[in-house]
């Protein structure tokens, strides 16, 4: 799985994430769709940033390059010094299932496992010893121990994006991709929700990489970007 | 974890789901209909080919042309072996005025040497015996009833008055399973005394032996080297073989149809599986965002489907097995006694079973394979689209499937290619007929009413789920229609379409001398068409020279066949009903011998024209050139012969004459005192011959349409297949109808036109490719030419079809209908 390490660095300076000159771009029906033009960006271990930008502006797309779910048409990805686009998918998929967690706008949950079972899942995908009691606790600290049994559909939106970050955080991933996790929520659950993503921040020193579209959330992290254009722009804080 | 865990997990509630449950229906059934079938018909032929010493009647037979010299009964009694003498023949029996044509077996006190003659007395007691003492004879029930005699009366069989000594209810019997007409035993030598045994008159002469292995063994080796030219040995081996191999003709065509409902049931298995593959999509992609191997990501994929599959298959292994018992419990009375022990093989369920999952791996791959070219970032994008592919080699997959069973069936590719494409061409036919039905519907129809375009619309929108949905139907319906409605009206119509005067009597065995006088005497009973064709009885020995025993045929049994008798015959002129299509019919007074084949017989044996035939008849040698090619309308009933030979090298040949002659119905019993006055003929009633056929095609298409039916049940799992992957877009619509204000009554009614029109598509489809292809089944194969298609009942047949649609499609929208409007606000 070490095919894409760089020997040459030293592990603990570098940056967790590191983007170079992101470009993406897909062919339409009008011609050549240019979504991401000469990104880059660099976030520490235990960071916390935002991304935030009108609808439609690409950031969906960057998060899944940050993430090696797919890849750029130009520019290079290291995540926790592997360089994603020499590798294959399969490798990929490892390292994604080593090092990260994804927190969906949709929450992604499988409607034919229970809460518990879905939280399971990365944990047997690893292969981790003592999983159901691993799941449990990811339940109880998202506040839903009484709701493991229950089906996705049985369960409140904000209820659903719960199990989706202790799914998310349950195997202590280093970082945290969130790609509007509020977004489909009201502002009870989405404080609740940004609360718990913080929390993991403080306690796990999980490092933090959140798509949103509410000021609020993006005013809690460390750095806040812009994507306008394809081009990346740091906030002013 | 390789993914069974999450598999196992996920099917807690996903076997629930629509598009599973069809899929594993389908599955269901395809093992039921392959494994009923093909256990119901292994168990037959094993049962049949138990009994098969018992069916000689012996240990080892001799059959002939013609009654064997005493050497042989004497050297398998210095042997020490026991021995017996029978001759079968059919003759028409006569009591008042009834007369009924009996198969009979005449013989000596001791047949049968093995199996059981049973005989019921007059008081009902039955025992086990031997053939008859002279002056008495046995008849089955069959022969008393039509007669109306019972035991102890007398009847009149080749001129002579025989005492009915008891009612037979188990005979070994000569190999024939199915008797084309009732059956009598009576004492070889009464048959001999009347001269029902001549060269001429069709009786098989047998000599059975039996005892111990040894002297049987000896005996055959004997006999081997003995054997006259127009005899040939028969061996329980051999006539297993030949039971098999008609058991395994008929199995075939049964299995083929079985195969064609598993096929069907395939459509049903792939759109359920395209369903599923859909549903699986964002489950697949967010397994792999979240890190998942592919292995484990379709290795789950892969155990949701193997756990219900491997579960179903033998399920329907199981039901299949108890139908074939319930099955062969209640036709156990068609077969002989001692075929009743034959065990419940368990080879052919488990055989339905793999085919069953071969079916399902073959269809449902195609679309779950798909999967996997879905990247991990869809789990951003809900409507990403798989790529598409210009050519996916997959999807040959289901055609060779299908292909390669259909071969492994009837054992050649070559047959399978063309079934296939008989397939093809039917499902072409459909589809072209529906497209064209569709669009007449919307140019002129549509107007007529808000309901039926919702309907038409409905079905135009989706129109290749219409389309797949409609072949599917109506090809399972076609086949139904073909079996059960246009085959009897075909057979039928064969007779029916005969000029009326068509000779309905054969008399055979008539001598040179008996000719004038047996002409005058049926003029005299008001017989019309009177008309007699010399025959001789021989074999054929060499083709061009070398020894038929050498010569290399193209099956076993092509040479068996090639090693008996033949009858020939001779004429100046072409008979009517041939024709000759190759060559030139004899000039008058050829020098050398030459011969006319019908053109069947020529490519049995792949005889060309100028080949040399060499003949045996009785010790004279015919060496004869092939110079006519002829095809004989054998419809016709006259009297025909495959093999002629020129007149003037026939005339030569010791022969007897067979005539044919028209007696109106309902005068048979005049020809009771015709019999009596000639003791040595045999009667042949055609008409009766023909009804008992018609008897026999009419069980064998019974069985046939039940198997079929199975192919009409997986036409409605195709319906219902088709119904899940819609299921979402009609949710969605209705709710979105509902909303602008449509009724229930109105989408129920739109939703009946959808369907009921989707039924009479099918329907209609299916009664013109059911009437097309019985019109050339007619025209092609039975030679009728004036073949009006039984319209009523396909008529009918097709509305029934058009209604039971509509009430399924019905039935599986129930739910869509009553879709709340807020769908579309929670979606
Ligand atoms: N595979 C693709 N094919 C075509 N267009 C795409 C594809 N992926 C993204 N886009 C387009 O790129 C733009 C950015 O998409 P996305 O990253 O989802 O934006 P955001 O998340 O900021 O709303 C959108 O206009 C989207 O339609
Ligand atoms: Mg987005």
């Amino acid at each position: 799985m070490d095919d894409g390490r760089m020997h040459d660095g030293n592990r603990t300076d570098m940056a967790l994430i590191s983007a170079t000159g992101l470009g993406k771009h897909v062919e339409g029906p009008t011609g050549r769709l240019d979504i991401l033009d000469d990104v880059s960006l660099e976030v520490n271990a235990g960071e916390t940033i935002a991304i935030t930008g009108a609808s439609g502006s690409g950031k969906t797309t960057l998060l899944s390059l940050l993430a090696g779910l797919d890849l750029p048409s130009g520019g290079s990805v290291r995540l926790d010094g592997h360089v994603l686009e020499s590798m294959g998918e399969e490798a990929r998929a490892h390292l994604r299932l080593k090092l990260v967690g994804f927190v969906f706008q949709s929450f992604h949950l499988l409607p034919a496992l229970t809460a518990e079972e879905n939280v399971l899942l990365p944990l047997e995908l690893d292969g981790t010893p003592d999983a159901p009691a691993r799941a449990r606790d990811a339940l109880a600290s998202v506040g839903l121990r009484e709701r493991g049994a229950h089906y996705p559909y049985q369960l409140s939106g904000g209820e659903q994006q719960r199990v989706a970050i202790a799914r998310a955080f349950v195997h202590g991933p280093r970082i945290l991709f969130a790609d509007e996790p509020t977004g489909n929520l009201d502002h009870a659950s989405r404080d609740a929700i940004a609360d718990l993503l913080f929390a993991l921040n403080r306690e796990h020193h999980t490092t933090l990489v959140v798509v949103t579209h509410d000021p609020a959330m993006a005013a809690r992290c460390a750095r806040v970007y812009d994507l306008v254009d394809g081009r990346l722009r740091a906030h002013a804080a | 974890m390789t993914g069974t865990r999450h598999a196992l997990r996920t099917l807690r509630r996903e076997w629930r789901l629509p598009e599973l449950r069809t899929l594993i229906a389908a599955l269901l059934l395809s093992v039921i209909a392959l494994g009923a079938v093909g256990t119901l018909a292994v168990r037959v032929q094993r049962a049949v080919v138990m009994s098969a010493a018992e069916l000689i009647g012996g240990d080892l037979g001799i059959d002939a042309a013609s009654s064997l010299p005493a050497v042989f009964m004497r050297h398998a009694q210095t042997l020490g072996l026991h021995a017996s003498a029978l001759a079968e023949f059919p003759s028409v029996a006569f009591a008042g005025d009834r007369s009924q044509l009996l198969s009979i077996t005449a013989g000596d006190g001791a047949w049968p040497l093995r199996g059981k003659l049973i005989v019921a007395g007059p008081r009902d007691r039955s025992r086990v015996t031997h053939a008859p003492a002279p002056g008495a004879i046995y008849l089955d029930h069959r022969a008393l009833v039509s007669l109306q005699l019972n035991v102890g009366d007398r009847v009149q069989v080749g001129g002579m008055d025989l005492v009915i000594a008891g009612q037979l209810e188990q005979q070994p019997g000569g190999g024939d399973l199915i008797a084309l007409a009732p059956r009598a035993v009576m004492a070889l030598p009464d048959a001999r005394a009347a001269g029902l045994l001549g060269a001429g008159s069709r009786a098989r002469h047998r000599l059975l032996v039996a005892g111990s292995v040894n002297g049987v063994d000896a005996y055959r080796a004997w006999a081997k080297a003995n054997l006259p030219a127009d005899a040939h040995l028969v061996t329980p081996e051999e006539v297993q073989q030949r039971l098999a191999v008609a058991f395994g003709r008929a199995g075939s065509f049964l299995r083929l149809a079985a195969l064609l409902a598993a096929l069907l049931a395939g459509i049903a298995v792939a759109l359920s599986a395209q369903r599923y593959a859909r549903r699986k999509t964002d489950e697949i992609a967010l397994l792999r965002a979240l890190g998942a191997s592919s292995r484990f990501a379709f290795g789950s994929l892969a155990w949701t489907l193997a756990v219900p599959a491997l579960l179903a298959a033998l399920i329907g292994a199981g039901v299949a097995l108890g139908l074939a018992s319930a099955a062969f419990a209640y036709a156990h009375d068609l077969l002989p006694a001692s075929a009743q022990r034959a065990p419940l093989p368990f080879g052919p369920a488990l055989a339905a079973a793999c085919v069953g999952l071969a079916v399902l791996a073959g269809f449902a791959l195609p679309p779950l394979a798909r999967l996997r070219s879905i990247p991990p970032v869809a789990v951003f994008r809900r409507n990403i689209k798989l790529a598409p592919q210009r050519f996916d080699l997959l999807y040959a997959l289901p055609v060779l499937v299908a292909l390669g069973l259909i071969a492994l069936e009837t054992g050649s590719w070559k047959i399978a290619g063309v079934l296939a494409a008989c397939l093809a061409g039917a499902a072409l036919f459909t589809t072209l007929l529906t497209f064209a039905i569709l669009w007449f519907i919307r140019r002129y129809a549509v107007r007529l009413n808000p309901s039926l375009r919702l309907g038409v619309s409905a079905l135009t929108r989706r129109r290749g789920l219409s389309l797949l949905q409609s072949c599917a139907i109506s090809l399972g319906l076609t086949a139904l229609l073909l079996l059960a409605v246009v085959a009897p009206a075909l057979l039928d119509n064969w007779r029916r379409d005969l000029p009326p005067d068509t000779p309905n009597w054969f008399v055979v065995n008539v001598q040179a001398e008996q000719r004038a006088g047996v002409r005058d005497a049926l003029d005299k009973l008001g017989a019309t068409h009177f008309n007699d064709m010399p025959v001789a009885v021989g074999k054929l020995v060499a083709i061009n020279g070398v020894d038929v025993e050498r010569v290399p045929f193209r099956g076993q049994d092509v040479s068996q066949e090639a090693s008996q008798q033949v009858r020939l015959s001779w004429n100046c002129t072409l008979p009517p009903a041939n024709r000759v299509i190759e060559g030139q019919w004899f000039a008058p007074d050829t020098r050398d011998a030459q011969v006319s084949l019908d053109v069947a017989w020529l490519r049995r044996f792949d005889l060309e024209l100028g080949d040399e035939l060499e003949f045996l008849v009785g010790n004279q040698r015919v060496d004869a050139r092939l110079t006519s090619i002829r095809e004989v309308d054998w419809s016709r009933f006259n009297v025909n012969f495959f093999v002629m030979l020129d007149p003037a090298h026939g005339k030569a040949l010791p022969h007897t004459w067979i005539a044919s002659f028209y007696l109106p119905p309902g005068h048979a019993g005049a020809l009771a005192a015709f019999s009596r006055d000639n003791p040595n003929l045999s009667l042949i009633d055609v008409d009766e011959l023909l009804d008992r056929a018609r008897q026999i095609v009419g069980q064998v298409t019974a069985a046939a349409r039940w198997v079929l039916a199975f192919s009409l049940l997986a036409g409605a799992l195709v319906l219902a297949a088709a119904l899940t992957m819609s299921a979402a877009e009609r949710r969605h619509e209705a709710a979105l109808l509902r909303t602008l204000g449509a009724r229930r009554g109105q989408l129920r009614m739109a939703a009946l036109c959808e369907f009921g029109l989707l039924g009479a598509i099918s329907g209609l489809t299916a009664l013109l490719a059911s009437a097309v292809a019985g019109a050339w089944l007619a025209h092609a194969v039975f030679r009728i030419h004036a073949f009006s298609p039984p319209w009523p009942p396909l008529i009918i047949a097709a509305v029934i079809a058009a209604a039971v649609v509509a009430a399924l499609g019905l039935a599986g929208t129930r739910k869509v209908l009553h879709t709340s409007p807020l769908l579309l606000l929670r979606r």
